[in-house]
């Protein structure tokens, strides 16, 4: 199963409504993954296909993760979700 | 999910600091938490960026799990007059205060209210809500 780490700054709060944001993209376009939330200080760590993070967050991680980093600027915001979840899975396929 | 003991309205902040000291405060008065937790979460929106400010009008203040809180516990204020927190969602109107003991056993309880939350224009309700009671029952309607 593919797995997907949403991640801020503590991984308890924010990442928990941008992973049900993205459950909620992908339950409706039929896509399967593994979310969960994670920090911003052992995100890279933690084995995971991909690391879903907010704009300020994303330059910490971004020059050192091994995985696909995708900026959210807007958590919940389901237009962007969307967008960017869906390209994510795209872009496995190419 | 939410009850009358954790939800003030109309509560009077002078700017983003205060306003997350003020939501803070109710789990303080709880005895939720120690002092200590309310810099905490001010300190975690300088260091970590606005982004807590989740949607249009609404933040949600949290800080590292710690041994400042007695009990996982949240919070919910709405603001007399808008702050600005410098995000893209700004003006905010509505804190949600968050305390945990670790990094799960608060997840489903706040994995239902940020449920709620995140139905259309259910922020503005709640900003809207004149009583207390009124926002406890925008979150108790969505009970299953």
């Amino acid at each position: 199963m593919l797995k997907i780490q949403t991640v801020c700054g503590f991984g308890c709060g924010s990442s928990l409504f941008l992973k049900l944001k993205i459950q909620e993209v992908m339950k409706e376009n039929n896509l399967e993954a593994d979310v969960f939330c994670g920090d911003v200080g052992t995100c890279l760590s933690t084995p995971c296909d991909a690391i879903f993070i907010s704009e300020e967050l994303s330059e910490r991680v971004m020059e050192r993760a091994k995985v696909p980093v995708v900026v959210i600027k807007s958590f919940v915001n389901k237009k962007e979700v969307t967008e960017k979840t869906l390209a994510f899975f795209q872009s496995l396929n190419s | 999910m939410l009850d009358k003991s954790r939800v003030r309205i109309h509560v009077r902040a002078d700017g983003w600091e205060d306003a997350v000291r003020k939501a803070g405060e109710v789990l303080l008065d709880r005895g939720s938490i120690e002092k200590e937790y309310i810099d905490n979460m001010i300190q975690s929106v300088k260091t970590m960026g606005p982004y807590m400010v989740l949607m249009p009008g609404f933040a949600l203040a949290h800080a590292a799990p710690c041994e400042a809180v007695r009990q996982s516990d949240i919070s919910l204020i709405t603001l007399e007059t808008p702050v600005d927190f410098g995000s893209v969602n700004d003006p905010v109107s509505v804190v949600l205060c968050l305390a945990c003991t670790d990094h799960s056993s608060h997840v489903d309880h706040l994995s239902r209210i940020a449920g709620v939350l995140m139905e259309e224009n259910k922020v503005e309700q709640i900003i809207a809500s004149d009583s207390e009671d009124q926002i406890v029952r925008l979150f108790q309607q969505a009970q299953p």
